[in-house]
């Protein structure tokens, strides 16, 4: 491995100054940066370790808003009975990144950081309407996270910056969200793709409000407009759940790789489009009730 | 023969599991060594290039290095090989394969020998390369090695196939296609070796054949045989892979360079692009059958890819040929085998060697025919299964073990009828399927195949078993302790195996061919009877009874008037003399010149076969197209359980394999021309991907030429699996698909 | 490149180390320590829990954890898992079922175990194969593994 200075700090506010002073990249759970690193895709002069920095370990609600910090890692998100149930496909990404040693050390913010069209808990986050929060030495900033990942591997993270914490709004009413991902194995599955799914019903039954959030079939997560826009307005029915998944085709964009071809994403696409779908209406028809 | 056994048939301890789960077990890279430096590969990052020029010189300047090698520096033998001495040690001109050594960096410290591999510049002039047989048995191909691009061919035939086609009801042809894989074993192949005042070298290795290792040794650094000691350490897997050299001759070439000890581990990245691999190959299948399921001919032509150098492929290919009948009686048959160089990754041998893939072809067709005919899978079998004093298509005689077929038949259509009963989950569809399987034992009719073991007694009335060949980590100590400890009839715990040292041990010559318990058993019990032998006869004199009026039982001498008296004291007795009490047998796998055919080329044929038969349930996603094994049966014929928990874990681990084979696995070339080279990209099964409900048949027909009547295990457990699992497939959703592995892709494309 | 001085909890007892900071748990357990136990199968990549230890009670691989964040932390290896000689009734288990074959996969497959009997200390079939997904093994196919947790599991419920 290459070599590179380590600075150790303690609090926030000497992580924040470290970052600024020695310009160096921080390394949080390490389950991306040292595979990177190793195969000399990710190099950096010095690194500054962020895990023991408890203040960005947190998981509350705050005036219905969920925030969750960015050094929570992935089997913490698992655990806890807050995200169960205020935001359920969140924790069944959780569930299904690699296993148990990559759940206990991979956060919350490094999965975000490292903005791979394939990682799981972006797709929840974004159908979530997630805000992320940036702080560094001279301030802070609150971003919607669909800007914040601008494309494959890279955010809009200014030298310095470091993420803070996760944010959305408590989902009211009749709500269902789900969360699919689709691995060529059972165990340690990297996605060939995934979809997550947000709907929420209105006192008649009919969406208020839908988020559709494909991975791994394009540069970078997307949301598929084509689908939302066919499902606001509309009765949950299986036709019209049909449609939109079919619909969301249109939104992305897959390519051939060693892990699978163009047309399999584009069909496995729709096929979990529709199953995500139909998993949140039968929630949110569950809280109609 | 006794009926009940105190060893043989039982679950013994495995005595290195106890260092195995404390962490003490050590293996090569484990063993701490004085003044230890490091080995790092500079490798070939085309797939085929002319080398103009290598310069050292910057690599060797860095900070830490002690020495750069390449091949002109090697003062003995350049090329070596298991069957064909066609690989170089350090490449030669020519670069064949990516990943293919070409220097070898020695530096102070890992990390120092790893960045200063970057730093050796070598000149390629790159050519372009051939990644499939049938184009590198082109006449215009260009031509890889001096001489040619066909390593082997092999042509077998039987009776008259035109007419067996002319008198055929129904004619299937079929292409099947089976990847390359990597039998991915955990421990990535290293090796130790240390240069030693007396001039002579000591070597540690994670290997299937130390005494070859020494051999090669010896050669590369021009240097006697005695004067190499190859020391076998636990090993971490080995399923074929490391049959070849696994960087021995290049670690002893280290040492010799700076008379030091020198480590050379490769990654997993290297493990994937330079180390042998299953086999890759294209059959073409053609069977006849009449109306009622009888066969009548069988056509094949099966297309090899060895890769750059020829490793164990022409073995390979025999064992692929001798197969692609399967467990059948064809009279008419046709086969040609071909295996070609290309500049692919090497293929050598791994568990099966050639069987797998000859019967995801065989076994596919039999439930296409099955189909075709309108019959059951099983009645189709039945009606073609050998059976005891049947001939197969290489004149080799059936025995009596072939009576396990029908019993695996019989239990088979047992555990289909309930399979097919269960409800498969919602959304799902289920299919069962079930496959054969015939492996043979051994290295083959002409091909010197015997095995050699010793036997010492010592005062306190144990044994040190001194095994030839070393344990890969399937048990072959404790099975051999267990016979061992039978045939003298004393506990399990008196008998213990020693580690490999070529300085003390004898030559068992390779772990490989299922052939193991055979060879081994055979030769520690007369061994034993050696032992006992000599024991009786040092008791005669030293109690003056007449040899044949003594007794032995269960470590006791018993004299005519019913006395007993324990083994250890007379063994003391001679220890104190000075003397031992020792046995060494060598036990060689009979192929008898009167009843095993002449006529076919050297390594054909086998003359003994276990037989086995697996059956698969399987849930497909019809809208996804993934597979999900969630039941397994594994019928296998052993003879006779020696190590009950060392057979199943055999067949457990085997079919994990065989699920990695028919599902996930396979080494492709990504976009950018590099080939999969982590865990990341090559999948083998997780805990997460065996079947929920698995169950072992274990048969005993009895060999009567094996050790209590025991034949093999080692390869057979995942020849099955794979057709089993495709017939499964077709049986759910009607898709067949030809090419392993069954991906999601496939079976989409088909389905929508 | 400076080196560091780590302090932290190994097997019971608090050690300080001195290591250059691009090296990781697992280089600093083997090369340093001298405790081969865990061990590299997969080059580092964390994709096959040969080099799982427990940090502060959680399976982690030890090739993903730089030596410096393992500052203040508890870290428990093989070589810690027994108690003044007694085994752990997971080491008696996998040796008594048979679970050991080549034993490469071992150290890391029996502490990914106790992080599972510790958190869950009686794990249904699926919940002990979701445990241990993250650990690959290629000779046993995993059967007598989880036949092996599951007798530890009882053990350790009635001992």
């Amino acid at each position: 491995m290459q070599e590179f200075n380590f600075v150790m700090p303690q609090t926030l506010n000497e992580l924040m100054i470290a970052l600024d002073e020695t310009g160096g990249r921080l390394v949080a759970g390490g389950t991306d940066i040292i595979p990177r690193m190793r195969r000399g895709l990710f190099s950096a002069a010095t690194l500054v370790d962020a895990s023991r920095i408890d203040e960005l370990r947190f998981i509350d609600e705050q005036e219905g808003r969920i925030r969750i910090g960015a050094l929570v890692t992935h089997q913490e998100m698992v655990n806890s009975a807050l995200l169960k149930s205020a935001a359920p496909s969140l924790v069944q990404a959780g569930e299904t990144v690699g296993c148990i040693q990559t759940r206990n050390r991979g956060t919350l913010g490094g999965n975000i950081a490292n903005a791979s069209p394939a990682a799981d808990t972006i797709p929840p986050l974004l159908t979530l309407n997630a805000e992320v929060r940036l702080v560094h030495r001279h301030g802070e900033r609150l971003i919607p996270l669909a800007e914040f990942l601008v494309s494959p591997g890279r955010t809009d993270l200014a030298p310095g910056e470091l993420i803070h914490s996760v944010i959305f709004e408590r989902l009211l009413g009749a709500w269902g969200a789900s969360y699919l991902k689709l691995g060529k194995r059972n165990g340690m599955a990297i996605s060939v793709v995934n979809a997550a799914v947000v709907l929420v019903l209105d006192s008649a039954g009919s969406i208020q409000d839908a988020r559709l959030a494909l991975g791994s079939v394009a540069p970078t997560v997307v949301r598929s407009s084509s689908a939302e826009e066919m499902l606001i307005g509309q009765e949950p029915t299986p036709k019209i759940l049909n449609q939109a998944a079919e619909a969301s085709a249109e939104d992305i964009s897959p390519i051939s790789d060693v892990r699978s071809t163009k047309e399999y994403r584009l069909h496995s696409a729709v096929v979990l489009a529709r199953r995500v779908l139909t998993e949140a209406v039968a929630q949110a028809e569950g809280k109609l009730a | 023969m006794a009926n009940e056994t105190r060893t043989v048939g039982k679950t013994e301890l495995r005595k290195d599991a106890w260092d195995k789960v404390t962490g003490a077990a050590q293996y090569v890279a484990d063993i701490p060594q004085e003044r230890m430096c490091y080995g790092a590969i500079v490798r070939s990052p085309h797939h085929f290039a002319r080398i103009n020029q290598i310069n050292t010189k910057a690599a060797e300047d860095a900070r830490g290095v002690l020495r750069v090698i390449i091949a002109d520096d090697i003062p003995g033998r350049k090329i070596h090989g298991p069957l064909v001495q066609d690989q170089p040690s350090l490449a030669i001109d020519v670069v064949r394969h990516m990943g293919e050594p070409v220097a070898l960096v020695i530096a102070e410290t890992r990390q120092a020998a790893r960045d200063a591999v970057t730093l050796v510049e070598v000149d390629y002039e790159p050519f372009v390369p051939i990644f499939d047989p049938i184009t590198a048995l082109q006449p215009d191909a260009k031509k890889l090695h001096t001489n040619g691009n066909l390593v082997a061919e092999f042509d077998v035939r039987d009776g008259d196939i035109e007419n067996g086609f002319a008198d055929a009801d129904v004619i299937l042809e079929e292409t099947f296609n089976v990847p390359r894989i990597s039998p991915a074993y955990m421990e990535p192949e290293n090796s130790v070796a240390r240069w030693n005042d007396d001039g002579s070298v000591t070597v540690w290795v994670s290997s299937q054949h130390p005494f070859t290792d020494q051999a090669d040794v010896a050669e590369a650094l021009n240097l006697p045989v005695e004067k190499v000691q190859v020391k076998s350490a636990v090993i971490g897997g080995a399923f074929g892979g490391k049959e070849d050299s696994t960087l021995a001759i290049l670690a002893g070439l280290g040492a010799w360079a700076v008379k030091r000890t020198v480590q050379i581990v490769n990654t997993r990245q290297e493990s994937f692009l330079a180390h042998p691999k299953r086999h890759p190959a294209q059959i073409q299948l053609k069977v006849g059958a009449k109306k009622d399921g009888t066969l009548l001919a069988l056509k094949a032509t099966a297309h090899m890819d060895t890769g750059a150098y020829a490793s164990l492929g022409p073995a390979v290919g025999i064992i692929l040929t001798e197969t692609l009948a399967g467990s059948y009686r064809v009279p008419n048959v046709e086969l040609k085998t071909l295996v070609a160089y290309t500049n692919s990754p090497l293929s050598g041998a791994m568990r099966g060697f050639g069987s797998p893939q000859s019967h995801f072809a065989v076994e596919s067709m039999m439930d296409m025919l099955a189909s075709a005919l309108n019959m059951e899978p099983i009645t189709l079998r039945r009606k073609n299964i050998l059976r005891p004093g049947d001939q197969m298509f290489t004149k080799v005689v059936v025995n009596q073990t072939a009576l396990s077929l029908p019993i695996c038949l019989d239990n088979a259509e047992e555990i289909i009828k309930r399979y097919q009963k269960i409800e498969p989950a919602p959304g799902k569809k289920a299919g069962v399927g079930m496959a054969l399987a015939a492996q043979s034992m051994g290295l083959g009719a002409k091909v010197p195949d015997d095995s050699t073991h010793r036997l010492e007694w010592l005062r306190d009335g144990s044994v040190l078993l001194h095994l030839g060949s070393p344990d890969m980590g399937q048990g072959l100590a404790m099975t051999a302790e267990q016979i061992t400890a039978e045939a003298l009839g004393l506990p399990y715990e008196m008998v213990k195996s020693v580690e490999l040292d070529t300085l003390k041990s004898p030559n068992g010559n390779v772990t490989c061919a299922s052939r193991m318990t055979y060879l081994t058993g055979n030769a520690v019990i007369n061994a034993s009877r050696q032992l006992i032998e000599q024991l009786l006869t040092e008791a005669s004199k030293m109690l003056n009874v007449p040899r044949e009026k003594l007794a032995y039982k269960d470590g006791l001498v018993i004299t005519p008037d019913g006395e007993k008296v324990v083994a250890a004291e007379f063994i003391s007795r001679v220890a104190d003399d000075g003397r031992q009490f020792i046995s060494e047998a060598t036990f060689s796998f009979p192929y008898p010149e009167e009843t095993t055919p002449q006529h076919l080329p050297i390594g054909m044929p086998h003359v003994m076969f276990c037989f086995g038969a697996q059956i698969a349930r399987v849930e497909v996603d019809p809208e996804l197209g993934t597979v999900d094994v969630t039941h397994m049966v594994a019928i296998h014929d052993v003879g006779k359980v020696i190590s009950r928990s060392g057979v199943e874990g055999q067949i457990e681990g085997g079919i994990a394999s065989g699920i990695g084979y028919a599902l996930y696995e396979s080494m492709v070339l990504k976009d950018q021309g590099q080939w999969i080279d982590s865990f990341t990209e090559y999948l083998i099964p997780t805990s997460k991907d065996m079947p929920e409900h698995y169950e072992n048949i274990i048969l005993e027909i009895p060999e009567a030429s094996g050790p209590y009547g025991a034949k093999g295990i080692g390869e057979i457990p995942l020849v099955p699996t794979a057709p089993a699992i495709a017939n499964a497939v077709y049986d759910a959703i009607g898709v067949r698909v030809n090419s392993l592995p069954i991906t999601p892709e496939k079976l989409i494309k088909d389905m929508i | 490149m400076k080196a560091i001085q780590i302090a932290f909890n190994l097997n019971g007892k608090l050690i300080t180390i001195s290591s250059a900071p691009n090296r990781t748990l697992l280089d600093v357990l083997r090369d340093d320590l001298g405790l081969t136990g865990a061990k590299d199968s997969c080059g580092g990549e964390g994709e096959c829990g040969a080099c799982t230890v427990l940090m502060d009670g959680q399976a982690v691989n030890s090739c993903m954890v730089f030596i410096g964040q393992v500052q203040s932390h508890t870290i428990v290896t093989i070589e810690g898992l027994s108690d003044e000689g007694q085994l752990h009734p997971l080491q008696k288990a996998f040796v008594e079922v048979g679970a050991v074959q080549c034993g490469y996969c071992t150290p890391g497959m029996i502490m990914s175990a106790k992080a599972l009997l510790d958190r869950n200390p009686n794990p249904s079939d699926l919940e002990i194969r979701e445990g241990l997904s993250g650990n690959l093994c290629r000779c046993t196919g995993y059967v007598k593994i989880a036949d092996a947790v599951r007798l530890a599991a009882e053990e350790l419920s009635h001992g």
